[in-house]
């Protein structure tokens, strides 16, 4: 609880430069928060960044949790391979992507070039319509092992009865899938969809490092958002910043709590 | 000589802290449990943490006094100290790239308070003045460098160039000429992205005749900057000889990274690249002044800075810290390993009989510093680093990227 309660207490306070406590302000940082001529950007982008990302890994989870359960020769490796993505250092890992997309050097423009899917080399991280786009495919890469495994676990707990009882009402496999395989699911997919939702949206290496050349808050989250306003533009304002650490819990919380309201209110219904 | 004289200074050392101890009671605890906490950036690492370590050993073995040695990287080292601060654990030595918003706040103890006048005699005058806080010195220098304008000889003399630029048009000459080379060859590197723009800014800004303020006031925006954004703003979009994105694109993995690799004929270094040449051998470089368009070449001085922060009780001990560092043969033992240049008079000379650093210290006397005195500079060149780029891309509009820094600075220099 001791964080909660010093960063509400940082949010009312005025600090120097230095980080220097300078006394209360009351609601003055949130008031100035508001005002921010970013923070419409900054908002879209970061429910862009959460949204997309948690559908997009979501959608591929299932189809590789269903393969994934299937019995194929090398299933093993292909289940421990999936895992390197997720032990990975965070920050080794966007390092890597940043080479990957790098204009001169990155092997991404160089296979495009080759397969004619490119006429002339793109700038990954530096064009302004590509950046979020490619941060938000490194998103999903490292979001994929631990949801997949969620989703795996799932289909694991579902009895072989039911999908035999369905071929018994000849029902097709599409049909299965559809009628019996997602409504089991339902738990595993809760659990993973609101951890993605926190994790992706409280991710920070991704977007600081594959950002880090671009000038100003036009592809920040709320998240470096925050570290930009503390440390790293003309701001440097611990106050400002930790007025927007408050409201990203807040948010979080809220947005949270509302999916799974329209989650169980959906179920009562059904 | 120097074991007699490091004796006198233990001995010396040995006294005062009796008397410090004598007093009681104020200090942060009793003779044996006493520590200073000595915050140092990251530098290399290979050198920085063993001779700090080292330091803080031989002052334990001289004083008894602990040292709390923390050696922080650049990228966290601000929100880490800010951090300290916010939470009432200040260091009691700290090193960094700025010190006036630390003087200004009054969290510092001045050059009369912990340095011996031998000391504070030994600087070099211009970067003593570049540690000064209303007229008394708080930001003690710690090492130096400067830039110097690197170029590529074999992509020179490919495009038929005899040597290195010496005016702005012949720059442009020689990048053009360069760039038609052809094969993804680039004229000039040219990184204005966050990481280091304000460098890369102050070196053109300064080579045109203007400067970041007009006596004590910001001028950002002067008739002679706009004139130089617009000059750099043509190269990547006009005459085209930049990389791409010269508005997001870094110094380190971008602009050194393409010169390193022999595709850029110009780029403005400093000496660590120079030592990553070496050690590479794959591009066979010169170094120069900068070209200018004034007639007199001016080149940037960065200096860094240690404090020391005023808390009841560890005056003395972080004196004797200080002291020691600044004796001529650690300092300059340092300063040699990383490769940075001297701050005091004996180490210039200690250091002038290596060739490879002449360039280096030839470009001294014309280096200029930012403005690091002024407390308004924190925030100044936060603001350039995270926006100077936008005004070189494509559809980018100098003027007004310049008169929005200058609203800022104006701002930021009347806020507390």
């Amino acid at each position: 609880m001791y964080p909660a309660i010093a960063l509400v207490r940082a949010s009312t306070s005025r600090y120097s430069v230095t980080g220097l406590y300078q006394g209360s302000v009351g609601t003055a940082n949130y008031a100035r928060l508001f005002e921010q001529a970013a923070l419409p950007t900054v908002v879209a982008n970061t429910v862009v960044w959460v949204v997309v990302i948690v559908a997009v890994t979501v959608a591929v989870a299932l189809a590789l949790a269903q393969l994934l359960n299937e019995d194929f020769p090398g299933r093993r490796l292909v289940r421990w391979a999936l895992i390197v993505p997720w032990a990975a250092s965070l920050i080794m890992t966007s390092k890597l992507f940043v080479w990957i997309y790098d204009y001169y050097f990155g092997i991404l423009n160089h296979v495009l070039l080759a397969l004619r899917l490119l006429s002339a080399p793109v700038d990954w991280l530096g064009n302004d319509s590509t950046v979020m786009g490619a941060m938000i495919a490194v998103g999903v890469f490292v979001s994929l092992p631990f949801t997949t495994y969620v989703i795996l676990a799932g289909l694991a707990a579902i009895p072989g009865e039911v999908y035999e009882a369905a071929r018994v009402d000849g029902a097709s496999a599409w049909r299965a899938y559809w009628s019996v395989t997602v409504p089991l699911l339902r738990p595993a997919l809760l659990v993973a969809v609101v951890l993605n939702v926190i994790y992706v949206f409280n991710s920070f290496p991704i977007v600081w490092t594959l950002n880090d050349r671009n000038p100003g808050f036009a592809h920040d989250t709320m998240i470096t958002y925050m570290y930009k306003i503390a440390f790293r533009s003309s701001l440097r304002d611990v106050g400002l910043a930790a007025a927007v650490g408050v409201v990203n819990v807040v948010v979080i919380l809220l947005a949270v709590l509302l999916y799974l309201r329209t989650v169980s209110w959906r179920e009562a219904e059904a | 000589m120097i074991r007699a004289l490091t004796t006198v200074v233990a001995l010396g050392a040995a006294v005062v802290l009796l008397g410090a101890c004598d007093r009681g009671g104020d200090g942060p605890g009793a003779a044996g449990g006493r520590s200073i906490t000595v915050v140092i950036a990251d530098y290399s690492k290979e050198h920085t943490k063993p001779f700090w370590q080292g330091l803080s050993e031989q002052y334990t073995k001289q004083t008894t006094i602990k040292v709390d040695l923390r050696i922080i990287d650049w990228n966290s080292i601000d929100q880490q100290v800010s951090t300290m601060i916010q939470n009432n654990q200040r260091p009691d030595v700290l090193n960094l790239n700025s010190f006036s918003s630390y003087a200004k706040d009054q969290l510092l103890y001045s050059a009369d308070e912990v340095l011996s006048p031998r000391t504070r005699d030994d600087f070099i005058e211009a970067f003593a003045r570049g540690g000064e806080y209303q007229g008394k010195l708080y930001g003690f220098p710690i090492l130096s460098s400067a830039r110097a304008f690197f170029y590529n000889k074999d992509l020179f003399a490919r495009a038929g160039l005899a040597g290195p630029p010496k005016t702005w048009d012949e720059f442009v000459q020689a990048a053009r000429k360069v760039q038609a080379l052809g094969g993804g060859v680039i004229g000039y590197a040219l990184p204005l992205g966050p990481e280091e723009a304000q460098a890369e800014w102050a070196i053109w800004m300064w080579n045109n005749g203007g400067d970041w303020k007009s006596g004590d006031a910001w001028a950002l925006n002067s008739d002679r900057n706009v004139q130089t954004l617009r000059f750099l703003a043509d190269l990547a979009n006009r005459h085209r000889v930049t990389q791409v994105n010269p508005g997001k694109t870094n110094r380190t993995d971008g602009a050194f990274q393409l010169f390193k690799d022999g595709k850029v004929g110009m780029v403005m270094g400093f000496s660590p690249l120079a030592v990553q040449l070496d050690a590479d051998k794959k591009v066979s470089y010169g170094i120069a002044e900068m070209p200018t368009a004034t007639g007199r070449a001016v080149t940037l001085g960065v200096e860094d800075y240690l404090m020391a922060f005023k808390k009841s009780g560890n005056q003395d001990a972080v004196k004797q810290f200080l002291d020691l560092y600044y004796q001529p043969e650690n300092i300059t033992r340092w300063i040699s390993a990383e490769g940075f240049l001297p701050v005091t008079k004996s180490g210039l000379q200690q250091m002038s009989v290596n060739t490879k650093l002449k360039p280096y210290l030839d470009a001294l006397p014309n280096a200029r510093l930012v403005p690091t005195t002024d407390p308004a500079w924190d925030r100044v060149k936060l603001d350039v680093q995270q926006n100077i780029g936008a005004a070189v891309q494509p559809g980018g509009d100098p003027k007004q990227v310049l008169d929005q820094l200058q609203k800022n600075a104006v701002a930021a220099a009347g806020s507390r």
